[in-house]
């Protein structure tokens, strides 16, 4: 399971949210390992069954204005019981100031209290969205990542088959390398994206070559850090006794973090131009999203001259009889 | 050289289902494969020849093998038709 520490958080976010820490900077190390965001208003006012403490515990002005009119007794029991339960930290918004009781309770039990200058309701979306993506479901895979024509088409297939040197075609040809031999995919509402481990720059590895930098080879516009996976494209040798597609009325899909991506059984046999085939892939995905599918349409046609040709049979032999 | 007259059984015509069947059928074999429909002949092992004769229902096409497996071959491709390629 994933998590996030304080201190991390912290320095991630810091600008974006406008962030200041109230209690001692040792109380840092606590870590957060839920994505969610819970607004504590019942446990404030004393109920405390099924309390998610392991969450983010935001306090907007309604919040602070309800501890500000508590007794100093209730506040004190209330506040102790809570931060008794381990929770990773207090967020509180639009710069508020907190109870100075309740500063010192949390150094005492060692919760953070965060402080942002955002208004409740932005941090909040702000910070579920962070969260969101943070802990978002991640997964390494062995291919290339390209963008085509802005289709991002994940180049897979056993090592040597050829994904870097398609690639570099592509790159050649004015399109853009994401990353090569290791893709981390990323789960982001509902939509998968890809990426490198590593954020070291685009290295790609060519049989007989050795390590280039595609980058200062080819040029800023040769590359992106990340992008959407349209496709997945799955480089093999050609075999006599394979089914390959031959009219694309069928879709394939491979699963990847439990989305359905459509994937395309492509074989690669010397002198066949792959990267050619890679952008008529992407221009085709292009044309079936704008609602146009070459074999559907190709299919309909066919259909009409048969059926016309059908009916003129039925009638010459209803002449004929007659 | 083997020669089959046939006639297309199922009601839908050879469209691309049938077609893309029947091409991968006749790749299983070593022999040369043609259909003639009409004044056309087609290679009977490329997609886009046999679509385009768009053999509609109760047609009449000549199958037309060359080679060390051409009964076989006609013989399987005979049975396809007349199981209407698993339609109707």
């Amino acid at each position: 399971m994933k998590e996030l520490s304080i201190k991390h958080f912290f320095d991630l976010c810091r600008q974006r949210f406008v962030l200041s820490i109230v209690t001692d900077p040792g109380s840092m190390d606590k870590k957060i390992i839920e994505p969610h965001i819970h607004r504590p208003g019942l446990a404030l006012s004393g109920f405390f069954d099924r309390f998610p403490y392991q969450r983010i515990q935001l306090l907007g002005e309604t919040e602070i204005n309800y501890l500000q009119t508590l007794q100093d007794d209730i506040l004190y029991d209330r506040l102790n019981e809570m931060m008794s339960m381990n929770i990773p930290c207090f967020m509180v918004s639009k710069g508020l100031s907190v109870p100075s009781q309740m500063e010192f309770i949390a150094n005492e039990k060692n919760v953070p209290i965060i402080v942002s200058r955002l208004a409740t309701e932005k941090l909040y979306w702000q910070l579920s969205r962070f969260m969101r993506d943070y802990f978002a479901p991640e997964q390494s895979l062995h291919g290339t990542l390209v963008e085509v024509f802005g289709v991002g088409i994940l180049l897979a297939g056993r090592s040597g088959i050829g994904k870097s040197e398609c690639a570099l075609e592509l790159v050649e040809r004015k399109h853009r390398l994401i990353t090569d031999d290791i893709v981390k995919l990323k789960l982001q509402e509902d939509k998968l994206y890809g990426m490198a481990t590593k954020d070291i720059g685009h290295f790609m590895e060519i049989r007989g070559v050795g390590i280039i930098d595609v980058e200062r080879m080819f040029g800023i516009e040769a590359i992106r850090k990340e992008c959407k996976i349209d496709i997945q494209v799955e480089l093999m040798p050609w075999r006599e006794n394979m089914d390959y597609e031959r009219i694309g009325l069928t879709n394939q899909h491979t699963e990847l973090l439990g989305i359905n991506i459509p994937t395309i059984y492509l074989p690669i046999s010397p002198g066949k131009n792959v990267s050619v085939i890679i952008e008529v892939i992407a221009m085709n995905h292009i044309l079936k999203t704008y609602g146009y599918d070459g074999a559907e349409a190709m299919q309909r046609k066919l259909a009409e001259e048969m059926q016309q040709k059908t009916r003129m049979r039925t009638i010459s032999g209803n002449l004929q009889e007659n | 050289m083997f020669r089959k007259k046939i006639t297309v059984q199922n009601r839908l015509g050879l469209h691309a289902r049938p077609s893309s069947l029947l091409v991968k059928l006749a790749n299983k074999f070593r022999s040369d494969f043609h259909i003639r429909k009409e004044d056309m002949t087609i290679n009977g092992k490329s997609i886009m020849g046999v679509m385009m004769l768009a053999a509609e229902y109760q047609s009449e096409i000549e199958l037309i093998a060359d080679g060390v497996d051409e009964d076989y071959l006609i013989e399987e491709v005979e049975k396809l038709f007349a199981e209407k390629f698993g339609e109707d």
